[in-house]
């Protein structure tokens, strides 16, 4: 085979070397999840003795875990739900128009691209406080399909492009409405798109930090993961085991769904860019 | 715009063009009435993007003329009172050094790392699924847990101190975090590390749509991988790898405030504050609002100004 030379060598060991770098930490955090921080300090990178969960349950009295968890699903559901609420019907407006209002529109959310959102965080904290919504969780859910609307919008309009226009004349010769039409015909078929949208906003959504730092606060009632993991780091005395297995339990949703849907996640995070 | 119950409209208009009248342009042929008739379907986004979005931007301008000591404080008019103390301000500078030494070693070692990764993984070597499974890793991590993961393992206790120590290079053992030689540089490997893997991951996505034969032709030529790789297929995915490294910027510039407040909380002194995170600090901990918006004006001039810039440097040049 003509792809593995000698001359590779040192490619093969720069590119897998990083790797390792990417994967010791995967690895550290879940040995550490399962030791206390003697044995983490004495051998940060030796297997656990023990397969105890301690770690864990004190993971989720300590930092309120279950809590978290439960508003981090609320968050992540609830945004992505408006997220599709709104998008959908915009970009299947926007893909069948050809009216000025419509390009006018589609460029506004092009442009969202460029503009810079973590710049305007005092002035949406100004903005939560308005709406009475300050230290709640709701705001999050109306204001992270805000952030995501450029790019989902984009991404959907484009695959909407690709419904035969024939499909929908059939659908209004049996009387469909417009609703219907984008129920029963443009929604089924931009299915890889809507797939790639979900993915992408579940990413960002449930990793999403320092908005919800500034606008949910710390309210162990309100809080996400996110937000509950750096309260176990402490000036003194970190806890490493329960930091890492509070830490392992937050990636866990993410890797099961990655794991599962690789090929089409890389696909939706690759469109996600290439959109730009 | 009309806002008739559209779902009552459809039988008034049969479908009006005939197959055979539908030329040209494929979209002129759906753009019939109905279709007009439904663009309203996407103002909610558009309101919904407006409010939570634009708004706050263009807020930033209005906050940065104002004087506005804290929360509860009245509000006054202030002009470019607050440009002028900024720019009078040593913290300011220094964070402003700061940014511009993160993005001058992040951006270019993260680009050309990743493209050379990227380059690899596209030539299918052994194990390049594997490989590709792995370098996504950090597109999956949340910022707290990378930070996490960067606290644990330089703390005084942590990892890379105990690796040294078992290395009997104890003597390197260092406060990684709260050393003021160490912390900006702490932060930078942490853009450096997380940025790699997920770079190569794109831009091996677009070197796998460029056509196999473009690299088994320069090999005929004799153009071994280095040159078949800058100057053979580097210039095709040229424009790409503008978007990615816009990206990268982009994430870099505005997305340290976050490494920062995990990590160093721009200590000791200010020696790792950066510029977006100097803007969430004078908001959120110093309440001086009038500054930090100010400050938020810079970084966002800053942010058009390296995007126009790396825009054009790589642009195609046909």
């Amino acid at each position: 085979m003509k792809r593995i030379r000698l001359s590779w060598l040192p490619a093969h060991v720069l590119a897998w070397g990083y790797a390792a770098l990417l994967l010791i930490p995967v690895y550290y955090f879940l040995a550490s999840a399962f030791k206390d921080n003697g044995a983490i300090f004495s051998s940060p990178l030796g297997l656990p003795t023990s397969l105890s969960p301690d770690n864990f349950t004190r993971a989720f009295d300590l930092g309120g875990l279950g809590n978290a968890v439960t508003n981090s699903a609320l968050v992540t559901v609830g945004g992505l739900a408006v997220t599709l609420f709104l998008a959908l019907p915009a970009s299947f407006a926007l893909a069948r128009s050809t009216g000025r209002a419509a390009r006018v529109m589609e460029r506004a959310f092009s442009l969202g691209f460029l503009v810079p959102t973590f710049a305007a965080l005092f002035p949406t904290f100004l903005l939560a406080a308005a709406t009475g919504l300050f230290h709640t969780r709701t705001f999050m859910v109306l204001l992270l399909p805000a952030t995501a609307m450029p790019l989902s919008v984009v991404l959907l309009t484009q695959f909407m492009r690709t419904v035969p226009p024939e499909l929908e004349e059939a659908a209004r010769m049996d009387g469909a409405g417009t609703l219907a039409v984008l129920r029963h015909i443009y929604a089924p078929i931009s299915m890889p798109g809507i797939a790639a949208v979900v993915l992408l906003n579940f990413l960002n959504f449930w990793n999403e930090y320092l908005y919800s730092l500034i606008i949910i606060g710390p309210d162990p009632d309100q809080r996400t993961t996110q937000l509950a993991l750096p309260t176990l780091v402490s000036t003194s005395g970190t806890d490493y085991g329960v930091l890492t297995a509070a830490t392992v339990l937050t990636l866990l949703p993410v890797y099961v769904v990655y794991t599962v849907l690789q090929r089409r996640m890389q696909a939706a995070l690759v469109s996600g860019a290439v959109k730009m | 715009m009309s806002t008739a119950p559209v779902l009552g409209t459809a039988p008034q208009s049969p479908a009006p063009s005939p197959p055979a009248a539908r030329g040209g342009r494929a979209a002129g042929a759906r753009g019939g009435r109905r279709a007009q008739g439904s663009t309203w379907l996407a103002v909610p986004a558009l309101v919904w993007y407006v409010i939570f979005m634009v708004g706050p931007v263009l807020a930033i301008f209005v906050i940065a003329s104002l004087h506005w000591p804290g929360m509860l404080q009245p509000r006054t008019f202030a002009g470019l009172d607050n440009y002028r103390t900024v720019l009078d301000d040593p913290v300011f500078w220094q964070a402003f050094r700061n940014t511009l030494t993160q993005l001058a070693i992040a951006l270019p070692v993260m680009m050309v790392c990743a493209y050379m990764l990227a380059y690899y993984v596209a030539q299918r070597p052994p194990g390049h699924r594997v490989l590709r499974y792995l370098l996504f890793i950090p597109g999956l991590i949340s910022t707290p847990a990378k930070a996490m993961f960067f606290y644990a393992a330089l703390s005084p206790d942590g990892l890379v101190n105990g690796v040294l120590r078992d290395l009997g290079l104890g003597s390197l053992a260092k406060v990684w975090l709260a050393d003021s030689g160490t912390a900006l540089y702490a932060i930078i490997a942490l853009d450096i590390w997380a940025g790699i893997g997920f770079t190569a991951v794109l831009i091996a996505a677009r070197l796998g749509s460029v056509s196999d034969e473009i690299g088994e032709a320069a090999q005929l030529d004799g153009a071994g991988h280095w040159r078949s790789m800058w100057s053979i297929h580097f210039p095709i995915i040229r424009d790409y790898f503008g978007v990615a490294t816009m990206l990268q910027f982009l994430w870099t510039l505005f997305g340290s405030a976050q490494h920062v407040l995990l990590l160093t909380q721009g200590g000791p002194g200010n020696a790792s504050s950066t510029l977006s995170f100097l803007v969430y600090q004078r908001a959120f901990l110093q309440a001086d609002l009038g500054y930090s918006q100010a400050v938020g004006v810079f970084l966002f001039v800053l942010g058009l100004a390296g995007m126009l810039l790396i825009r054009r440097a790589f642009r195609q040049n046909h």
